[in-house]
């Protein structure tokens, strides 16, 4: 009981000392606005770098979240957690990438890259080398199953991956996904159903 | 409820977020349907191959998030610079000579004054009601002030807005602990101007490396800064924390790209003195400095690579 209560008051006092910050922040207080960002900015950077699979665009998404929620900030009303807000910005920057890089592979054919210039190696292996399989720690766990988990991944539609890649990898609670999405529980509860779904008929077909 | 409701329900179940009644409905439902059971388990075999693969997602690469933090910060400078020039009187649309007078005169008239500091940064408006008198009195008397433009001048409210740039002294005492000598150290570590400043602040700030924001900063100075100097200093206080995973990456950062071969020395006698030696971590070691310029960087890693098997 008494950890409970402790922990409420902790969060009590969080919640109340963010206020303090984003008010601060409101006011062209940039330290407070830092200290914000360094509240947040390993999660929204895992949310990213899972999103989009790259450093590079994980880090556009990043500097683009956190620079549209400063020019923004003076608009938020607190009539959501700062921490909902941010998420709801990163993740429709995740998604404006995500579909930014479908209009461009439309665009693009890797075969014709590589026949223009066949010194270079081509777009796909490129692309390959920089996701988050590059990283060695991750090559050296399940490479194969997490290849093909990946490939799963991209049969999702936008609004599938995304509520997986928040329930699934990020941990949040449905609730906090609907509000994020400006929706309802219900609707990310159903688009996770419809995720899973589609990710075990691909997976079970491989 | 139908069998298919309740398969429906099995993913939520797996991810816990069925309520307490739909759970027991959804149990009691799966001890009496064999295929709903079977549902279940292949459901929960698949549940069980993405949970292992999430497994390790909640890493990124330490590097990653320095280098977003500091492009982040980058920009906000650009931005606040921007903003700050705009204040500048040669740009300023309402700086002309008769606004000058119309102001000074409602001043001299001792109507409402307020005063708009502007200091590179947007700053909150101070109004004279809520500085007080004295504290105005103080900052005009201690600060010296540049800059200075007539933002505003209503001469119906009599309302006066100013803005400029005030330098004040400043001299703060306190512990380590406490959150604004860090804060000054921060701004001290980042003031590109003066490297003497940024080699004492890194100085101080490792003889306590222990929190996370100051680890964080010595790894900001190791990575980024310029002066040679700083970047030693840096290391040094990060030194017994080689085995962590975000130090360890920026050791291996510094070991790959850092121009002063001593430090990049020293980083790798870090790594090695602080790692155990798994042939991962061996081969990662190899992989950063097997082509190093310098012949003492090599014949370390090939001894450290050579004990490891």
């Amino acid at each position: 009981m008494e950890a409970i209560l402790k922990r409420t008051a902790q969060r009590v006092h969080e919640s109340e000392d963010e206020k303090l910050l984003i008010e601060q922040a409101q006011n062209g207080d940039r330290e407070a606005f830092e200290q914000l960002v360094r509240r947040h900015d390993r999660d929204i950077l895992r949310l990213a770098f899972h999103m989009l699979g790259n450093r590079e665009e994980a880090r556009e998404v990043f500097q683009e979240t956190f620079l549209k929620a400063y020019r923004s900030l003076g608009r938020f009303r607190f009539e959501s957690s700062f921490y909902t807000w941010i998420y709801r910005i990163a993740t429709n920057v995740s998604l404006d990438h995500l579909r930014k890089r479908q209009t461009l592979k439309e665009e693009i054919s890797y075969e014709s890259d590589t026949e223009m210039h066949p010194d270079r190696p081509a777009l796909k292996d490129t692309l390959a080398a920089t996701t988050y399989y590059s990283n060695p720690e991750r090559r050296l766990y399940g490479k194969e199953v997490g290849e093909k988990i990946q490939e799963a991944l991209k049969t999702l539609s936008e609004k599938e991956r995304l509520v997986f890649e928040l329930r699934h990898y990020q941990g949040l609670r449905l609730k906090m996904i609907g509000e994020i999405m400006g929706s309802t529980e219900e609707t990310a509860k159903n688009y996770l159903f419809r995720a899973t779904q589609k990710l075990r008929a691909y997976l079970t077909n491989v | 409820m139908t069998c298919k409701e309740y398969q429906h329900q099995i993913t939520l179940f797996l991810y816990d977020e069925l309520s307490e009644s739909a759970r027991f409905e959804l149990e009691t439902h799966l001890h009496n349907c064999e295929s709903c059971q079977g549902a279940y388990e292949s459901e929960k075999a698949m549940h069980s191959v993405l949970a292992d693969d999430a497994i390790g997602w909640d890493d990124i690469p330490s590097d990653l998030l320095v280098e977003s933090r500091k492009a982040l910060a980058d920009q906000l400078d650009r931005i606040e610079k921007k903003r700050s020039w705009w204040r500048m009187p040669a740009f300023s649309v309402v700086f002309t000579p008769m606004r000058m007078l119309e102001s000074a005169a409602l001043v001299a008239m001792g109507l409402a004054l307020g005063v708009y500091v502007s200091n590179q940064r947007p700053v909150p408006l101070q109004t004279a009601s809520n500085t007080g008198q004295d504290s105005q009195i103080s900052l005009l008397r201690n600060g010296t002030i540049s800059n200075l433009q007539v933002v505003n001048a209503d001469p119906v409210t009599g309302q006066v807005e100013l803005a400029g740039e005030v330098s004040q002294p400043l001299r703060f005492q306190g512990k380590m602990e406490d959150d604004t000598v860090r804060n000054l150290l921060f701004s001290a570590l980042r003031d590109a101007n003066n490297p003497g400043s940024r080699l004492k602040a890194v100085e101080i700030l490792s003889q306590k490396p222990t929190d996370e924001s100051i680890e964080e900063a010595l790894i900001n100075a190791l990575v980024y800064d310029d002066d040679a100097g700083v970047r030693m200093r840096a290391l040094e206080g990060l030194k017994k924390f080689a085995d962590e995973q975000h130090v360890r990456a920026a050791f291996m950062h510094t070991l790959q790209n850092d121009d002063t071969a001593g430090i990049r020395i020293a980083a790798i006698d870090a790594l090695m003195a602080h790692n155990s030696k798994d042939p991962a971590f061996a081969k990662s070691l190899e992989e950063a400095a097997k082509n190093d310029d310098n012949a003492y960087i090599r014949s370390k890693v090939l001894q450290f690579v050579g004990t490891s098997r």
